[in-house]
């Protein structure tokens, strides 16, 4: 009780409470403007935070994140152009709604929507949290490297056709972390006789290059549309018609509930974020509906899908990353930064380690969203405003902004060097198709993957030892399986052998660590899912024979 | 690769500190021939024509970007004698102009001169963080 006293009177502080009003107030102008991500918001709020306590820095930047995650409804509903990918799916049901004369009840859906899946997540985050980390006691380096190895290539598999160059961007984004002194022994490696080089590249400064930098120079590519502003209307006037969504929020409990609950899981997935949850939760509301043929011209439950799942996503992101340590998306990846940099490393211990700082960021989570919502009224007027900037002005400002904030990361005209650096390479690779989730999340987790390899080895030099153990095995077989998954996606509805028999195996393969694992409970889940793949397999043979 | 062999390999510790950045080259170098059959490997008729630019045109094309990387390198290099502050109100205000044309040159010396300006209080004063002065304006 003391702890949760000691983490409620550092957030509801006047200054952090300030910062959190200006972090929501930020978040949802980033969000509401098409190009300008929430990842990039947050990244550009990392220098910021650099200064203030730990706990004061997090809050901030969960903040921009829930701001950012409700933001990008304004635009999709007002313009029809989505302010981010996750928000995507609003669109469909938002702007037809917000063009049939009813804009301010489809905004006051979307925001309670967003409202009711974030508090949904961070309560799921404050009792998931603590049981996943209890899991990760149990995890040893062999198992913490083959965490790191599943969460690159389920976040290169992600990229579809490209899997290829998922995998290319993140190995290379491990290799960006190898340059300067190695963590385990010391010794430089790659520094051609540069003692900027020996320390290494400062991550937060790849991360802002390679993510902020690559998507400003994208928007400034066209220099027709570099000088367009993203929209030419004098004002809206829009009330936001609270007490009516909230009516209609409440007749459709169970979307709201089911949404959340998708966009939480996505979350909790590695390199899974708002971008797939929001579209799965809206497919999902169309299949659950009994009619549906107001899906596409205003329905209310395409705008409630979405938003409660795109907002229930980061709770799901953060509980790997509170749990152990490894971040569930790319903004969950710069939050493991914020943490960094203030030299607390998450990891299974973290919630019992350091319990104030874990408080701290449920009671921010929540907090946020009850902000959010008070703001969400007086951002719409400042969005038309910010609307009618245009885009190279935007840009340019964003730009110095960020060459400020690297700069006073640590006092070094270097970082704005490898600002700069990776600000080219993140443009190129965007022009050549390779995604860059997978090379942050490489970047950030390099060091996490070779320490563990270090220790694995120091520990017990059989290498086999990978897959041999349970929790490494489980995480391999998940690994190997996430690369064969878009193979698999290609070749659904074809009838081939890899399409009726993907889902048994992978069921079959999980079967085995978990009963490497022993206990009643992983013993029962083994036999579960035995039981579950036989079925399958027994049914997809007598299809095949019947046909 | 050559590169990895110049690494020390001290008398300690199991894994050598060449060894994880080693194993990441040849990861990227089998997936590079993946990627590169791959390529050899698909249809002709599934790869859209890309037109061939003249050098003239692919300057045009790309000219945006092309600015911002040469602006920026001037201003990293002119960084130490210019100053943050002196520095990044002319990279603003150049970058704006190249930008957005001769046309608003007014609004872009204001933005420059406000966006800087208020970005260099922000930090020096409220966030008492120390950015660089420079050699010859002495801010």
């Amino acid at each position: 009780m003391d702890i949760f006293l000691e983490a409620l009177l550092n957030i509801i502080d006047p200054v952090t409470l300030t910062y959190m009003v200006i972090g929501v107030g930020a978040g949802l102008m980033a969000g509401s403007i098409p190009g300008f991500t929430i990842a990039m918001a947050i990244v550009l709020t990392l220098p910021f935070t650099f200064s203030m306590p730990p706990a004061q820095g997090l809050a901030t930047m969960i903040s921009v994140l829930v701001g950012g995650l409700s933001g990008g409804l304004m635009s999709g509903i007002l313009t029809g152009i989505p302010g981010t990918p996750s928000s995507v799916a609003t669109t469909f049901d938002g702007f037809p709604m917000a063009r049939a004369g009813e804009p301010g009840l489809a905004l006051g859906i979307g925001v309670w929507s967003s409202f009711c899946g974030g508090i949904i997540s961070a309560i799921l985050l404050v009792l998931f949290a603590p049981q996943l980390a209890m899991v990760g006691l149990e995890f040893q380096p062999w198992d913490f490297f083959m965490l790191v190895m599943f969460a690159l290539t389920v976040t290169a598999s992600l990229a579809g056709e490209h899997l290829v160059k998922g995998l290319i961007a993140g190995a290379a984004g491990l290799f960006i972390r190898t340059v300067g002194e190695d963590d385990a022994v010391g010794v430089g490696r790659f520094d051609f006789g540069s003692d900027y080089l020996l320390t290494g590249f400062d991550f937060i400064a790849v991360l802002i290059g390679l993510f902020a930098f690559s998507q400003l120079l994208s928007d400034l590519r066209n220099p027709v549309t570099a000088r367009n502003a993203l929209s030419d209307r004098k004002q809206v006037k829009v009330k936001i018609e609270h007490r009516r969504a909230i009516g209609i929020l409440f007749r459709n409990w169970t979307v709201v509930i089911r949404s959340a609950l998708i966009g939480m899981f996505t979350g909790i997935l590695p390199g899974a974020g708002g971008s797939i949850a929001n579209i799965l939760a809206y497919d999902q509301a169309k299949k659950a509906a009994k009619n549906d043929s107001k899906f596409g011209k205003g329905d209310p439950r395409g705008i409630i899908a979405p938003e409660a799942s795109n907002n229930a996503v980061e709770g799901g992101a953060l509980t790997p990353l509170m749990a152990l340590g490894i971040p569930g998306d790319i903004t969950a990846a710069i939050m493991l930064g914020a943490l960094l940099m203030h030299d607390i490393v998450p990891g299974p211990t973290f919630i019992k380690d350091e319990p104030a700082l874990a408080y701290s960021i449920y009671i921010a989570f929540f907090l946020a969203s009850f902000i959010m919502i008070g703001m969400q009224s007086g951002v719409l007027r400042v969005f038309v405003l910010v609307t009618r900037i245009k885009t190279y002005v935007l840009a340019t400002v964003i730009l110095t902004f960020a060459t400020i904030g690297v700069f006073a990361l640590h006092n070094s005209i270097e970082d704005i060097w490898t600002l700069f650096f990776f600000g080219i390479l993140g443009f190129i690779m965007r022009q050549f198709g390779f995604p860059l989730a997978p090379m942050i999340l490489g970047v950030v987790l390099g060091n996490i993957a070779e320490l563990n390899l270090a220790r694995a080895l120091a520990i017990d030099s059989d290498p086999m030892l990978f897959f041999l153990r349970p929790w490494s095995l489980f995480f391999a077989i998940i690994a190997i399986f996430s690369m064969v998954f878009p193979i698999y996606q290609k070749h659904r509805d074809t009838g081939s052998l890899l399409e009726r028999f993907f889902s048994p195996l992978v069921l079959l393969s999980i079967s085995l660590p978990l009963f490497m694992m022993g206990g009643l409970l992983r013993t029962t889940l083994a036999f579960a899912a035995i039981a579950v793949s036989s079925f399958i397999m027994w049914r997809r043979f007598s299809k095949t024979k019947k046909g | 690769m050559l590169a990895s062999f110049e690494i020390r390999e001290p008398d300690y510790g199991v894994l050598s500190p060449a060894a994880w950045p080693r194993i990441i080259i040849i990861i990227i170098g089998g997936l590079s021939v993946i990627y590169l059959i791959q390529s050899f490997s698909t249809p002709q008729k599934d790869i859209s024509p890309v037109p061939k630019k003249t050098l003239k045109e692919f300057v045009l094309y790309w000219r945006n970007v092309i600015a911002v990387f040469s602006i920026f390198a001037l201003y990293l290099l002119a960084l130490p004698y210019l100053g943050m502050l002196v520095g990044n109100i002319l990279f603003s205000f150049i970058l704006l102009t190249v930008l957005g044309g001769w046309n608003a040159i007014l609004t872009h010396l204001v933005i420059a001169l406000g966006a800087s300006g208020g970005m260099w209080i922000l930090f020096t004063h409220v966030l008492e963080v120390f950015l660089p002065r420079g050699s010859l304006t002495g801010f």
